[in-house]
């Protein structure tokens, strides 16, 4: 018994919580796109039968009454059971990894069941990520429809190749650390450790944040959903409460991927005051995975969409290469830094931080530019090699 | 449609793999094909094998219903054939018309003339500009700074005509109305701040690497086959020759503003020398613009021209340089106040003309890009 | 050689400029919510803020600009309408109309004599196309635009049929709607009247001249 409360206390807050965050981006995103496009976004909708419009604060919630009460409309000839399964399916994973973020919730002690203690969270994070990919076909197959099943070929080519940039730049973390521990890599980067601070730390980064843009189909890589040529994609045939599931799926899995990130390179809840205050880390957490979304939404507002093939392309012959050359950058400065400590590293403890303590300054700072440079040419390099002729062109006046 | 050149596709045939082709109709509810246009393409993957427009949901019998109304009565529906650019529209028919009662136009109405129609290519342009990033995915952003700028210069034509879109301004001798009070003015400070959004939009587009990726090199529309197709506008200065009508024909007084036509250097044109040739072409029409503006003399807006007229039986043709290509109205006049036949010829079907061509071997999204690089408005296409 | 993805990071500074310039310069980037031109500066809120005068709808009239047309309306100079009513149901804008929206019949008196009035004077309105082409060919300048726009009707048939007596409106409610365009009227309506007073009154002195000679002549003659 004490087992079940002890599960229902590690994640019913959590669902709650983020729940409530989900409506609150799907507000801040329809206010900040329409600020972008100079506009004002909803502001009517605030507080129920009075004419107060609480900067549009009541609209996820009429959006999501609205939702409840559509018809539920199934293409004849579609696959019933498979057309109800894949949103279920698409907000499950989602919602799953999210236990695996290192949020030290105040209410939790140390006889909690804390989920992102688990020894291969990192690895259970990816792997489950992945059933996004399956849902996601599921949803443009079962519909029936031309147009979906082109989105649902398009996501499963976009989602399967980006997940190898994404998980070969958390294994530059992960070597940095030398755990797989969520809780661990946190701690790692206490004071102002930042990962994000080090060259390949930031080359992975963007890297991971790319890639995380690819995974939850974002722009400007909504070539599933892109509403301009595909209508919807694969979710055209879905009405009421599944499109809104497949919503919630989007949003959660974009809170749990901005969630890792944070916790990989961005010192997951670690800032400043929290020896006075530990609850503050979760605020801090929640606010840095909030300007990564802002960032996502921002992208989402300036940019076109890639084309398919562009999109492979950029995948397979930039990132992944590029993702290659960063481990192999990372590993030969660690070498470098290292020296001849190499054997006398301690175990369970972060190793960037132990070669940090006692190294050369002048060497490491070396290390560092010479990695920086690098990375740089290694990346204009590829991007000459892959798209040569792509400049901005002159042209010719007649009089 | 025309003779296309080899496509640079393969069908991929393997033993024991049979494939099919996908044939989807991209169809008149779409929210990118401008309105309700419909291509039934058919896909090998992801690739264009085949591409079919059909036209004609927009069909509303313009050409038929001028000849049972006097030259005056069809004005107006000539507002509604491009419905972007309603005040260019009516100065090709104005100017058709008046070479059949050979009647004098006004100075002051010439200026003008030539002011509304350069603020109705920023208009068109702009809008243009803006919907082909549309197509291109970025959610509106670069559409909607378009439309503000756009509503600017609605303001000014709702200030003169009465009406932002469907303006009814031109009549046959010169204008219907004068423009009021302080409308130079401001018409001046529009055109004064149109540069620096301009700028802001080039900054925005203009070096973005994936507009680059995805305009460059799709598309290609060579320079032989421009020229045989009858395209006409934007689209032929794309694709390397200089001809603009307000060089060759100068009606109107375009002999006396200094402005320069952008064109490409080269024979072949694609979706990014098009949409740049347009960027080009608003800032020599602000050029225009402010030459005219500060020209522009006192005087009568409106010839000494009959209302109801009977022209001697005769035929003209009265054609402009619209935004989107050469718009031109043919008339046949036989003595009796309607016209015997009254013919549009509209610069957006003959340019879809090349769309097929244009499409062959390439992805499906670029087809979307390619149809929004033609710039074309269904009213026109369809009459 | 730019910056890797340079023209990226371009797009994204405007951008952020443009929410930045959305909060604290809205007459730059919100231009279409400045309703500085209306008296109290904004739109109306809620159903019953429009302002609405009896008899005459001018809630429309506050919320587009003096320039702007809709549909025609046809003008009498005070009083009862169908007294002072300009229009003399010649019906050339029946005739020049290009959707043919307009339906007009003569008034004949008991005798069956032609009175200058109509009897019946519709427009449809849901034909009605703006073009102002009834205004221009309109000889007694009696037909002018509307400016009003709320016009919808919850009956389908015959609902968007506007007739005589709605059509009706005062030379004093063209002044508050076109104030620019009803002076200029005015004007050219006194410039013909007193064109037309001129000639009347040079052919009446011609009249009397000649009557008076020809009344000389006749002395004359007696006299003889």
């Amino acid at each position: 018994m004490s087992l079940v409360t002890d599960i229902l206390i590690a994640t019913v807050p959590l669902m709650l919580i983020f729940a409530t965050l989900f409506a609150f981006t799907t507000w801040l995103e329809r206010k900040a796109l329409a600020r972008i496009q100079n506009r004002i976004g909803p502001n009517k909708v605030g507080i129920p039968c009075t004419r107060i419009g609480l900067f549009g604060l009541g609209q996820p919630a009429a959006d999501g009454i609205k939702m409840i009460f559509k018809e539920n409309i199934v293409p004849r000839g579609a696959d019933r059971l498979f057309h109800l399964l894949a949103p279920i399916l698409a907000l499950i994973p989602s919602m799953l990894v999210l236990c695996f973020l290192p949020l030290d919730f105040p209410w939790l002690n140390e006889n909690s069941v804390k989920a992102f203690l688990l020894d291969g969270a990192v690895i259970f994070f990816f792997a489950i990520t992945g059933l996004n990919t399956l849902s996601v076909f599921m949803a443009g197959w079962a519909s029936r429809n031309k147009y979906s099943l082109l989105g649902g070929m398009r996501a499963v080519a976009q989602m399967v190749s980006y997940e190898i940039p994404l998980v070969l730049s958390a294994v530059i973390v992960v070597m940095m650390v030398g755990s797989l521990n969520a809780a661990e890599i946190a701690n790692a980067q206490a004071g102002w450790n930042w990962f994000v601070f080090t060259p390949w730390g930031f080359a992975a980064f963007v890297i991971f944040f790319i890639a995380a843009l690819a995974e939850t189909n974002r722009s400007p890589f909504d070539l599933p959903e892109a509403e301009s040529e595909i209508i919807a994609g694969y979710f055209t045939e879905y009405s009421g409460f599944k499109f809104a599931l497949f919503f919630l799926a989007e949003y959660i899995a974009m809170f749990a991927i901005s969630g890792l990130a944070v916790t990989l390179f961005l010192g997951g809840g670690h800032g400043p005051g929290l020896t006075d205050a530990p609850w503050l880390s979760v605020i801090w957490f929640l606010a840095k995975i909030f300007t990564l979304i802002a960032v996502m939404i921002w992208l989402r507002g300036t940019l076109p969409r890639l084309r398919v093939d562009q999109l492979m392309g950029f995948a397979w012959k930039f990132m992944l290469p590029l993702s290659i050359l960063n481990i192999f950058i990372a590993g030969s400065a660690l070498h470098l830094m290292a020296g001849d400590r190499l054997a006398d590293l301690e175990e369970k403890q972060p190793v960037l931080r132990q070669l940090m303590e006692g190294a050369n300054l002048p060497v490491v700072a070396g290390l560092w530019f010479g990695a920086l440079l690098i990375l740089y040419v290694a990346a204009k390099g590829l991007n000459q090699l892959n798209r040569p002729n792509v400049r901005p062109r002159e042209y010719k006046y007649a009089e | 449609m025309s003779t296309a050149a080899a496509p640079n596709y393969e069908l991929i045939q393997q033993d024991g793999l049979e494939t099919n082709l996908l044939e989807v109709s991209m169809g008149p509810h779409h929210p990118s094909t401008h309105g309700v246009f419909r291509m039934d393409v058919k896909l090998d993957g992801e690739t264009v094998v085949d591409l079919r427009p059909v036209f004609g949901y927009l069909h509303r019998n313009h050409e038929k219903l001028a000849e049972n109304m006097s030259y005056l009565s069809s004005m107006p529906f000539t507002d509604r054939l491009d419905y972007f650019n309603s005040m260019t529209n009516n100065w090709a028919y104005a100017l058709a018309a008046e070479k059949l009662i050979e009647v004098e136009v006004p100075e002051r109405a010439e200026y003008l003339r030539v002011i509304m129609a350069e603020l109705t290519r920023l208009v068109n342009h702009v809008s243009l500009v803006g919907f082909f990033i549309n197509d291109l995915g970025a959610l509106g952003t670069p559409l909607l700074y378009a439309f503000r700028e756009r509503e600017k210069i609605l303001d000014l034509f709702e200030q003169a005509s009465g009406a932002r879109m469907m303006c009814n301004y031109f009549r046959f001798g010169g204008l219907r109305n004068d423009v009021p009070e302080g409308w130079l003015k401001r018409a001046g400070e529009v055109v004064d701040r149109f540069p620096s959004f301009l700028d802001e939009y080039e900054q925005l587009l203009c070096e973005n690497e994936i507009i680059l990726s995805r305009t460059q090199g799709v598309g290609n529309l060579p320079r032989e086959l421009a020229i045989s197709a009858g395209i006409t506008g934007p689209m032929l200065r794309a694709s390397g020759v200089a001809y603009d009508l307000r060089k060759v024909d100068q009606y109107g007084i375009y002999d006396r503003f200094k402005f320069r036509v952008p064109y490409t250097d080269g024979d072949t044109g694609d979706c990014y020398d098009r949409f740049m040739i347009r960027m080009l072409e608003m800032r020599e029409s602000i050029e225009i613009l402010k030459q005219a503006l500060a020209g522009i003399p006192e005087g009568e807006i409106m010839g000494n021209a009959p209302r109801v007229f009977k022209p001697k039986p005769a035929e003209s043709y009265g054609r402009i340089e619209g935004p989107k290509g050469e718009l031109g109205f043919y008339l046949i006049a036989d003595g009796t106040p309607k016209p015997y036949r009254y013919r549009v010829r509209p610069p957006s079907l003959i340019n879809l003309t090349v769309l097929r061509d244009m499409c062959l071997g390439g992805k499906i999204a670029d087809a979307v890009i390619i149809l929004g690089s033609i710039d074309i408005v269904l009213g026109e296409v369809d009459r | 050689m730019s910056i890797l993805g340079g023209g990226i990071f371009k797009g994204m500074a405007v951008t952020l400029r443009n929410f930045v310039g959305s909060y604290i310069n809205k007459k730059e980037r919100l231009p279409t919510n400045d309703y500085s031109w209306r008296a109290d500066g904004a739109l109306p809120q809620g159903i019953g803020d429009y302002p609405k005068e009896k008899g005459e709808q001018l809630s429309d009239t506050t919320t587009v600009t003096e320039y702007s047309r809709n549909f025609p309306m046809l003008l009498h100079d005070g009083g009862e309408p169908m007294d002072t009513v300009r229009c003399v149901a010649c019906q050339i804008c029946e005739r020049e109309c290009p959707p043919q929206c307009i339906y007009i019949e003569k008034d004949y008196d008991e005798n069956g004599k032609y009175i200058k009035r109509p009897a019946v004077f519709d427009i449809d309105v849901s034909v009605c196309m703006s073009c102002q082409i009834c205004v221009e060919v309109c000889p007694f300048d009696a037909i002018v635009m509307n400016s009003q726009f709320e016009l919808s009707t919850p009956d389908r048939f015959g609902g968007l049929l506007v007739r005589r007596d709605d059509l009706l409106k005062s030379n004093d409610y063209y002044h508050k709607i076109h104030p620019e365009e009803a002076a200029a009227r005015d004007q050219k309506m006194a410039v013909e009247k007193a064109a037309k007073e001129a000639k009347k009154k040079a052919a009446a002195e011609k009249a009397k001249a000649a009557a008076e000679k020809k009344a000389a002549e006749a002395a004359k003659e007696e006299a003889e």
